[in-house]
């Protein structure tokens, strides 16, 4: 009777009732001492596992890593390559991109080659450029490579003017000086305004830049006199001591007027 | 020395010199070594004159021909400096290992100093400081110059061929003398 005695309320039977409630607390805690316990098991008999799984997600790190610095390579590569085919546009002449496959075999000259040639159409003193600036010009070729002269090269020139070309009188010749990558401009009148800092472009007086390419910015200035040239030191704008891309601009100067070479004397005589 | 292996070994050095050490960004020491010069100083060291000469001429016009420099600069150079270690290797034994590595560095500074005299007196100045390079080219080239005689040694001269086979003679000598002491 006393087994089959029921709550008057539920209908459950009693026995039942206070079993439950004598040993739940000792399921509770058998029940969460168990399942520490095989957890603790479980991490021992994983360790192997997580070992494996931890190596195979640091080597994914070091994937990923790489990945990114490709991607971060090519972003910098196809804004470079970016500038280069823009050139077309901003200068109006037609460009060939080329690679700089080496640098000079000995060290005591400042020359690169790039994979083009004369067989798409480079000459010889053709400029060379990047998006940043001027580099250079064509002094030898093959079919397939030219070597090109820096413009940080002693024998290396051309026509310039800090500022504007059409606004600026400040007119100059620049010349490398082999010293720390920075070009000399020479002859700018004394009386010109010239600050550190202005930029300096191309006249297309020397035969070989066209006219409007960026040459670099002034980072020293010696002021000059009424009869006392300025003394300028520039920086190139395009990085030349980490030239990849670069491109050939196929730019012919226009035809000069040859000089009259006859004698007055002898135009005399005839007349 | 057979001279289809001078022939291999320098068109080797002419090749690296001109791809593997001109690469655009190269560790910048790496491009100080000159590897050509390194078999031109080891050839007139065998006291073969026109040897030397030809490879000499021959290293110098070839560099020259894809550098920014005069041509004909680097192979008169080169000839000079091979002509002058021919002479003194003739005079003086060189032959010790360690004598070699002054030689090449004194065969190093020589060279730059023709090439530099030449440009300079045609007006034509290089566009480094003249000692800063020659002092890196200098430790460039004899630190692995040093280390490539070892190699040109092994593989190019008969010299070499024979220590080699005297050291495994020697080496089997003494293994066997101490196996009799031991007894």
């Amino acid at each position: 009777m006393a087994v089959d005695a029921r709550d008057s309320v539920t209908k459950q039977r009693m026995v039942r009732v206070w079993a439950q409630a004598i040993f739940s607390p000792f399921q509770s805690v058998t029940s969460k001492a168990t399942g520490a316990g095989a957890g603790f098991i479980n991490r021992i008999v994983n360790f192997s596992s997580t070992a494996d799984e931890n190596e195979r997600l640091q080597l994914r790190v070091a994937e990923l890593d790489l990945e990114l610095k490709h991607a971060r390579e090519a972003k910098a590569e196809n804004e470079r390559l970016h500038g280069i085919l823009g050139l077309k546009e901003k200068t109006g002449y037609e460009v060939v991109p080329a690679r700089v496959i080496a640098r000079d075999s000995t060290v005591w000259f400042n020359t690169i080659t790039v994979d083009r040639g004369s067989s798409v159409g480079i000459k010889l003193n053709m400029p060379v450029v990047t998006g940043g600036g001027i580099v250079g010009r064509v002094i030898s070729l093959s079919p397939w490579t030219a070597q090109v002269m820096l413009l940080t090269d002693e024998k290396a020139a051309a026509g310039a003017v800090v500022g504007q070309l059409g606004e600026s009188g400040a007119l100059g010749s620049i010349r490398g000086n082999g010293e720390g990558g920075l070009v000399e401009m020479k002859y700018v009148s004394g009386l010109q305004e010239v600050e550190v800092g202005d930029y300096v472009m191309t006249t297309g007086q020397d035969g070989i830049y066209p006219p409007g390419l960026n040459v670099g910015e002034v980072v020293q200035v010696k002021h000059g006199t009424a009869t006392q040239p300025h003394q300028i030191l520039i920086r190139p704008g395009a990085q030349l001591d980490q030239l990849q891309e670069v491109a050939v601009l196929l730019y012919e100067p226009p035809q000069r007027p040859a000089p009259n070479q006859t004698l007055p004397n002898v135009e005399k005589e005839k007349k | 020395m057979p001279q289809l292996k001078i022939a291999l070994v320098l068109g080797l050095a002419i090749l690296l010199q001109l791809s593997l050490l001109s690469l655009p960004g190269i560790w910048t020491p790496v491009s100080y070594i000159d590897l050509p010069l390194i078999v031109v100083v080891y050839i007139a060291l065998q006291r073969e004159a026109w040897q030397a000469l030809l490879v000499g001429t021959i290293a110098g016009i070839s560099i020259d021909a894809t550098s920014g420099g005069l041509l004909g600069a680097g192979g008169f150079s080169k000839t000079l400096t091979a002509y002058v270690i021919y002479y003194a290797a003739t005079r003086v034994n060189l032959e010790n290992a360690l004598l070699r590595i002054p030689v090449l560095a004194a065969a190093t500074a020589l060279d730059s100093a023709i090439y530099v005299f030449w440009h300079r007196s045609l007006g034509y100045a290089p566009q480094v400081p003249f000692v800063q390079t020659t002092s890196y080219r200098l430790i460039a080239t004899t630190v692995v110059g040093t280390v490539a005689f070892y190699l040109l040694d092994s593989y190019l001269t008969q010299q070499g061929s024979q220590r080699r086979q005297f050291a495994t003679r020697r080496r089997v000598a003494r293994r066997a003398t101490g196996s009799l002491r031991r007894r």
